[in-house]
């Protein structure tokens, strides 16, 4: 669980398969432009790829790179979704 | 209405139970069905494995819904998903639309498809028949049909 000073990440689909993991708990001890989150996420997985095509949501709603990711959130990363 | 779910569903059984939410004023029900569709029809899809976000696809739809009741002149929606390996020629997905008169029911038919394509997160693996398997990816299509949505064509 996401505390004052971590954020939850959960990771779906080709995401997950390329963390090996689909959820963790991250330090965030202050607010980040979900666009820096999302890019230092990118570098420390390069399986990744770009930055630019992933997608995300904070607190279960879709969020932007100009978004704010704050300690406690939960936060998801996924790729482009594709139901129906 | 909105249910995901793994198991099958029977469209007779959802269009009744729509045109029961939807009660005595309900002079068109408009219905879309997806199913599962071969994705290679050069390499051959043996199934497809659906993944989701439990809780944001819940609320995600409901937004969709709730944004088509405001804009059309609709009386009820039924949304039902399914989760999990699905077989060639399954049902996916249930978008059934009750309304008094025809064209807002189809309207708003439509539109719901369309932004669910879009915007609730679900995400398709394909497994071919030789066991190869990959994530599905979005159509390019589809975003642009979603945001046509954005620019008003409410008058039929």
């Amino acid at each position: 669980m996401a505390t004052g000073t971590t954020i939850e990440v959960l990771y779906f689909a080709q995401v997950a398969e390329h963390m090996g993991l689909r959820r963790e708990t991250l330090p965030l001890d202050a607010p980040v432009q979900a666009g820096a989150w999302l890019d230092a996420l990118a570098a420390r997985c390069p399986a990744l790829g770009s930055a630019a095509r992933l997608k995300l949501a904070i607190n279960q709603e879709h969020a932007g790179r100009a978004a704010t990711i704050r300690p406690g959130d939960e936060v998801a990363v996924f790729e482009p979704v594709t139901g129906g | 209405m909105i249910r995901i779910q793994t198991e099958r569903f029977d469209t007779a059984e959802l269009t009744a139970l729509l045109q029961d939410r939807a009660g005595s004023r309900a002079g068109a029900l408009v219905h879309f069905l997806g199913m599962v569709r071969d994705y290679s029809p050069e390499a051959g899809s043996r199934s497809l494995f659906l993944e989701h976000y439990p809780g944001m696809c819940e609320r995600e739809i409901q937004t969709l819904c709730d944004y088509a009741q405001q804009r059309w002149d609709i009386l009820d929606t039924v949304v039902v998903h399914r989760v999990g390996e699905l077989p060639l020629g399954d049902p996916i997905v249930f978008v059934g639309v009750a309304a008094a008169h025809r064209g807002q029911a189809f309207q708003a038919c439509e539109y719901i498809i369309d932004a669910l394509k879009t915007r609730a997160p679900f995400w398709k693996r394909e497994t071919l028949a030789d066991g190869q398997a990959f994530w599905v990816e979005q159509r390019a299509a589809d975003a642009e049909k979603t945001a046509q949505w954005d620019t008003s064509r409410d008058t039929p």
